[in-house]
């Protein structure tokens, strides 16, 4: 008998080629399509059974020869991952709804339907390489999305199977062209899935009241505490962001900080973008905890380069680094990725 | 591994070897012509769809020159409510549609664009047994609405409606009567009662004909206005070159459905309850939907309290048991049947339904093997319900239907 795995199939070429290569190598593959959320259930004609995503998951594993099925998460994506992206931004937080869907969802809820269907595996189509228990980068620089996986359950990554995880993104749509997959040429998806047109606060405007702090306006400060104008609620801003500030400085002004108690945006110059020092929340490990004075590689959003960080302090809530040299545009709510110079992940936390 | 095992055959069945043989000299041969056509080969088309329409005339127990060829029972039902309410506005009548809140989408949808044509829907009532309520069916007809269409056998809970005296009130009220026999047609006799509807929707592909041909029985034409436009076919109401071979099938189909009808359905009513009883041996809280209430013999529509219905039916598939959460959705809306809420079913038990339907190709074997699998896979999905708080899930569901009940997180509301 051989070993079943439940693969998660988005419907895009990644997850469409790590199921057949699943296939290939003689698992029992048993195909799903997550089913997060429902915008389209206020037009009677259109109801979601239409989604093209589904639609080419389905088409996909009827090309490779596997049963292929729609689990319906709704409920629980919108506990885990919509109520936390609103209510971090409401704390003038920017999250990663991805890693929270990872964490949650994907590699919980979705593994609790891979145990009643008698599962031994579960596989993605993500770029990482889960071997022996231990997670690592993908292999394509330009595609590893380990940085997004930090926050599943350790004892997760020994039952994970990531078939994509050593190849190229240009070797997985070759792959998929031999096998004729439908999906081979589809365009790569950056958006946050339950944000149509990357318009994050048209979200955050359908879950909150409509006098909400986060989206109505407030001052906009210095950060030597003056006051130079209005913006349009702090949940609309992000660190680091240039765009939409007033101008008339001698340098270019970037936000710098976000004091949703005080309902501040604060703006500042580039150097006062640089941090010297992280605090990592929510702290979950994928290999043995560091210890104070320990060293690693910090990564503190999705395309930045890892930094060395030595270990300061560590508690059960959280830990802080201190980094070699500074970085730009710390941001509370991104993840602080941990990782060992060879690409192990050791661990992560939610930014402080 | 053993043969997979099809207990769907209300969504539909294969087409019958003897249907087969009729149509296929409707595709090539010497009678592929266009029944419009003035020629030897038209004449040939034409023959086939003058003799499918007597064979259909004659199980519904219509006149030939009453039958309307369609695309399927979603294009019948559509012709026969929109239709009814374009001819209601032509004669400067109420373009309302009256249906019952347990019709199949393609009722409610259609009544739903009397709508956005300018007019009005109304929803009557069932009670728990899924029959309509009459005293709702009388206050509907005293405005005068454009139709009343009410389904002869619900497709989820084969909950047959008293269709003779529904049929009556209306003629009574001078109102259009329209009735879904989709689901009836073969399974319960549609002759009798059939007589009195004025319009009455069947489809090919749940009696051995292939899909893409349903027909809508039309006893008055000016009860229907046609919905699309084109050559003046079909008396003009439903215009475009006939589909001939799909006719032809639908014709024998429906003569070898009304032929049969009588000893099919002792046959699957012993299936029916024989699994229904040892089902309910495995799992004692089973819930038989409608139990009590008159029901076509096809159709077992059960709940498992504490288990997700689109669960039940990937472990099924799994295992090689072909089923149907009955409102056919198989792309993971997880809304609880409108027909088992519009019983009363409360929401929880609603989400946990499935339904078995037979066909004239079930075997006691299937039965035997249903009887097998069910029960491990209701143990394993409950399991799989508790670990995922399926609870939590519901109080919110619950909100979204306007049923009371927040349980939004605090500053979070929508």
């Amino acid at each position: 008998m051989s070993k079943r795995v439940l693969v998660a199939m988005s419907g895009g070429v990644d997850s469409s080629v790590a199921a057949a290569r699943l296939v290939e190598q003689g698992y029992d593959v048993v195909g799903a399509t997550m089913k997060l959320f429902c915008y389209g259930d206020d037009v009677p004609d259109r109801p979601c059974c239409s989604l093209d995503s589904i639609n080419d998951a389905r088409d996909v594993a009827h090309t490779i020869g596997i049963p292929h099925y729609v689990l319906n998460l709704e409920d629980r994506f919108d506990l885990h991952v919509i109520q936390n992206f609103v209510s971090e931004y409401s704390r003038g937080r920017t999250p990663i709804p991805c890693v929270r869907c990872n964490s949650f969802t994907k590699f919980r809820d979705l593994l609790a339907h891979a145990d009643a269907l008698d599962c031994d595996y579960i596989a993605t189509g993500h770029y990482a390489i889960a071997r022996n228990g231990e997670l690592y980068r993908g292999s394509d620089p330009t595609k590893d999305q380990s940085y997004f996986l930090w926050g599943i359950d350790q004892q997760v990554v020994a039952r994970m199977l990531t078939p994509v995880g050593e190849l190229s993104k240009s070797e997985t749509r070759a792959y998929a062209h031999r096998l004729g997959l439908t999906t081979a040429d589809k365009e790569e998806s950056v958006e946050i899935c339950f944000v149509p047109n990357d318009d994050y606060a048209s979200v955050l405007e359908r879950h909150l009241p409509a006098d909400a702090p986060a989206l109505s306006p407030g001052p906009l400060v210095t950060t030597t505490g003056e006051v130079i104008g209005k913006h349009r609620g702090y949940a609309r801003y992000t660190i680091g962001q240039r765009k939409g500030l007033p101008g008339g400085f001698p340098s270019a002004r970037f936000v710098v900080a976000i004091r949703p108690e005080r309902r501040e945006v604060v703006i500042g110059s580039v150097e006062e973008l640089a941090g010297h020092s992280i605090r990592l929340e929510e702290l979950n490990w994928l290999a043995p905890a560091l210890e104070a004075g320990d060293t690693c590689l910090v990564q503190i959003r999705y395309r930045a380069r890892a930094v060395p960080a030595t270990v300061l302090q560590i508690q059960e809530e959280f830990l802080t680094l201190a980094l070699t040299t500074p970085v730009r545009a710390i941001t509370p709510g991104q993840s602080g990725v941990l990782y060992r110079p060879q690409g192990q992940v050791l661990g992560g936390g939610v930014i402080g | 591994m053993r043969p997979p095992v099809y207990l769907d055959y209300a969504a539909t069945t294969p087409v019958r070897p003897e249907v087969l043989e009729a149509m296929l000299p409707y595709l090539t041969a010497n009678s592929f012509g266009n029944p419009s056509s003035a020629h030897r080969f038209g004449r040939a088309a034409r023959a086939g769809i003058e003799m499918a329409r007597r064979q259909v005339a004659e199980a519904v127990g219509a006149e030939p020159n009453q039958v309307v060829f369609t695309s399927g029972g979603t294009e019948a039902d559509n012709l026969g409510i929109v239709g009814a309410a374009l001819a209601a506005r032509d004669r400067g009548a109420t373009m309302c549609a009256v249906v019952s809140a347990v019709e199949h989408k393609a009722v409610l949808a259609a009544a739903h664009a009397v709508c956005h044509l300018g007019g009005r829907e109304v929803l009557l009532p069932v009670d728990a047994g899924g029959q309509i309520d009459f005293t709702a069916l009388e206050a509907a007809l005293a405005d005068r609405p454009a139709v009343v269409s009410v389904m002869w056998v619900n497709n989820e809970t084969g909950v047959i409606q008293p269709i003779g005296e529904i049929a009556a009130r209306c003629r009574d009220a001078g109102v259009i009567f329209h009735t879904d026999a989709v689901q009836a047609l073969g399974k319960v006799p549609l002759t009798a009662n059939g007589l009195s509807c004025t319009l009455l929707t069947i489809s090919g592909h749940k009696i051995g004909a292939p899909k893409g041909i349903g027909a809508l029985i039309v006893r008055d034409r000016k009860a229907v206005e046609a919905i699309i436009h084109g050559g003046g076919q079909q008396f003009g109401i439903r215009p475009g070159t006939e589909n001939v071979a799909g006719a032809v099938a639908l014709g024998r189909a429906a003569q070898l459905a009304g032929a049969e009808q009588a000893s099919l359905a002792e046959r699957l009513c012993l299936l029916r309850d024989e699994m229904a009883a040892r089902l309910r041996r495995a799992v004692p809280d089973l819930v038989v939907i409608a139990e009590e209430s008159p029901r076509a013999p096809h159709l077992l529509s059960i709940a498992v309290p504490g288990a997700d219905s689109e669960a039940l039916l990937m472990h099924l598939d799994l295992a090689g048991i072909a089923a149907s959460s009955g409102s056919a959705c198989s792309t993971g809306a997880v809304e609880p049947s409108h027909v088992l809420l519009a019983m009363g079913v409360p929401y929880d038990l609603a989400l946990g339904a499935i339904r078995f339907s037979f066909g004239r190709e079930s075997t006691d074997d299937d039965v035997d093997r249903a009887v097998e699998v069910v029960p491990p896979v209701v143990d394993k999905v409950r399991r799989l319900a508790g670990v995922l708080g399926r609870a939590e899930g519901r109080t919110r569901g619950q909100a979204d239907h306007g049923q009371g009940g927040t349980a939004e997180a605090a500053g979070i509301g929508r």
